[in-house]
């Protein structure tokens, strides 16, 4: 999930200058520019003939183009804002441009010009600290998935070694390990090699498509095989009570063969209907259909792991204490580990509006993402008992 | 007299609406008319025929603008382009050339789908583990 990094990382070129002070639409030279201008001016025309007239009562400013925003019939006397536009690199367009229809029905006119202006100030003033606080966070995000591949390594390195340790549940805990390592170097790859290089987002090799249908299959193995975890659990203690063998053959399709599905889907749909360069932008609800099975996964993986907590304070209290303390011990880090992992998409559609407290979400976001390798690794091997 | 005199000094270097409107009317619109009827009414909704053309109405109306010391865009540019989309784009799809989800009723049935065999494959292998057990 790269959400606010893709969001507000523009890109890397010069800003673009503006005539004078008032910040005024003009006729610019750059053609990707020019092309996205006159794209939202048609469809604000488009928008103006066929939206109904107004019909309710009173003074208003009549619909307009302005240069750059589309502006629907207003009430007089009432402030209207909406989203900057993202046409040149230092506008945010998660910041607000607005535009004031006085008392009279006709809109705001500035002073000095005497030309009826938006305000658009705010969609380039926080641009230069906003960027400096996504670069650390970039980097944040690399320096976690890089912490996170050497712990996930080191402790692969101490399962594979150590053969005392085998058992079923260490061998889809090397799996699950594996499934982030890989799941990192991909997100790193991403972020060394696409993020910061719009000539290449430019080009829009078949490349770039490809490593993020990989990145999106590892996503999903990641979190399927918390899944196969959970199912792991859940059969040996609700089920089959303690009995150790299973056969292992359906974790492996489940964890490894399952995720083409959606990230199929996914490439397919996206090709078909939202084919934008490498497949960068996280504006689609196509992302779902990747997200979508994921979030399934964390659910059952949650009501799972209650029904095991459930069987085991519940029936095995008195007898088998031994073997139940130890199993609650290994129920007690998946769970911890499942809300853990889920959490971020639950809470990220509710990000602060206040400047400070959203910065604070976003570093904590960050961590929480991005360092789940190294979470994973700790809990699980590091602090693990038998280790 | 003299404040006669000065007001309509003052209105004669000011932008002339009529005279904007006339001339974009007499000299963009029959640029923008000849090139249309050149790409042929067929294919007036395919944006990426269009874009040149409809690139050029609006530079030269920015360009009458400068002249006429006027500032760009304002009501008559607006009337004038819904004029012109009234006769020239009217059947043709509002959502231009960027980006967009397909119709909900595509989206769903994309994202449901999945979601539905995720669930299956579930159970399927919690069943399948669970009759490996059975055996003993």
């Amino acid at each position: 999930l790269f959400l606010s990094i893709q969001r507000i990382v523009p890109s890397l070129s010069s800003t673009v200058n503006y005539t004078g002070p008032t910040l005024e639409p003009v006729v610019t030279e750059n053609s990707v520019i020019r092309q996205k201008i006159i794209d939202s001016q048609f469809k604000c025309y488009e928008r103006m003939n066929r939206a109904p007239p107004y019909n309710k009562k009173g003074l208003f400013c009549n619909r307009t183009w302005d240069g750059w925003l589309c502006w629907d019939d207003t009430p007089a006397g009432r402030l209207t804002a909406q989203n900057c536009p993202d046409y040149f690199p230092d506008f945010d367009p998660t910041e607000r441009a607005s535009k004031y229809c006085d008392e009279t029905g006709n809109w705001f006119r500035h002073p000095e010009s005497n030309r009826t202006w938006s305000n658009y100030t705010l969609c380039n003033s926080f641009t230069s600290e906003k960027l400096k606080m996504a670069f650390i966070l970039y980097y944040m995000a690399i320096v976690g998935h890089a912490l996170s591949i050497t712990s996930l390594l080191i402790s692969l390195a101490i399962f594979f070694y150590f053969k005392s340790l085998s058992c079923q549940r260490i061998t889809l805990h090397k799996n699950l390990f594996f499934s982030y390592v890989l799941n990192s170097m991909f997100t790193i790859a991403h972020l060394i090699a696409v993020v910061p290089n719009p000539g290449l987002v430019k080009r829009d090799p078949v490349s770039c498509k490809v490593l993020q249908f990989f990145h999106q299959y590892m996503l999903g193995c990641n979190y399927f095989w918390m899944l196969c975890e959970g199912i792991y659990l859940h059969t040996l203690i609700v089920v089959a009570v303690f009995a150790e063998e299973q056969r292992l053959h359906w974790y492996y399709l489940l964890g490894w063969g399952f995720p083409l599905v959606p990230a199929s889907i996914h490439a397919v749909a996206r090709a078909r209907y939202f084919n934008d360069n490498c497949w960068m932008s996280v504006d689609t609800h196509l992302l779902y259909i990747v997200h979508g099975p994921v979030m399934a996964a964390l659910l059952v993986n949650f009501f799972f792991l209650l029904n095991i907590v459930r069987v085991l304070v519940t029936k095995l209290r008195d007898t088998h204490r031994a073997e139940s303390n130890m199993y609650m011990k290994a129920v007690r880090a998946t769970l911890i580990l499942v809300p853990l992992l889920g959490i971020q998409f639950v809470i990220i559609p509710w990000r602060p509006e206040n400047r400070l407290a959203g910065e604070i979400y976003d570093y904590i976001m960050h961590i929480l993402m991005h360092y789940q390798g190294l979470l994973v690794a700790t809990i699980f091997c590091f602090f693990n008992g038998e280790v | 007299p003299a404040c006669l005199a000065a007001q309509h000094l003052i209105a004669a270097t000011a932008c002339q609406e009529a005279d904007y409107g006339w001339m974009i009317r007499h000299f963009c619109l029959r640029q923008f008319q000849l090139s249309m009827e050149g790409i042929g009414q067929r294919l007036w909704c395919d944006w990426d025929e269009t874009v040149g053309t409809y690139g050029e109405l609006t530079n030269c109306t920015v360009l009458i603008a400068e002249r006429l010391d006027c500032y760009w865009p304002n009501r008559l540019v607006d009337e004038f382009f819904v004029a012109v989309h009234k006769q020239y784009f009217r059947n043709c799809s509002p959502s231009g050339r960027a980006l967009h989800d397909p119709p909900n009723g595509v989206l769903c049935p994309f994202i449901v789908l999945p979601v539905l065999v995720t669930l299956l494959m579930t159970a399927l292998v919690v069943w399948r583990s669970k009759r490996s057990e059975g055996i003993v």
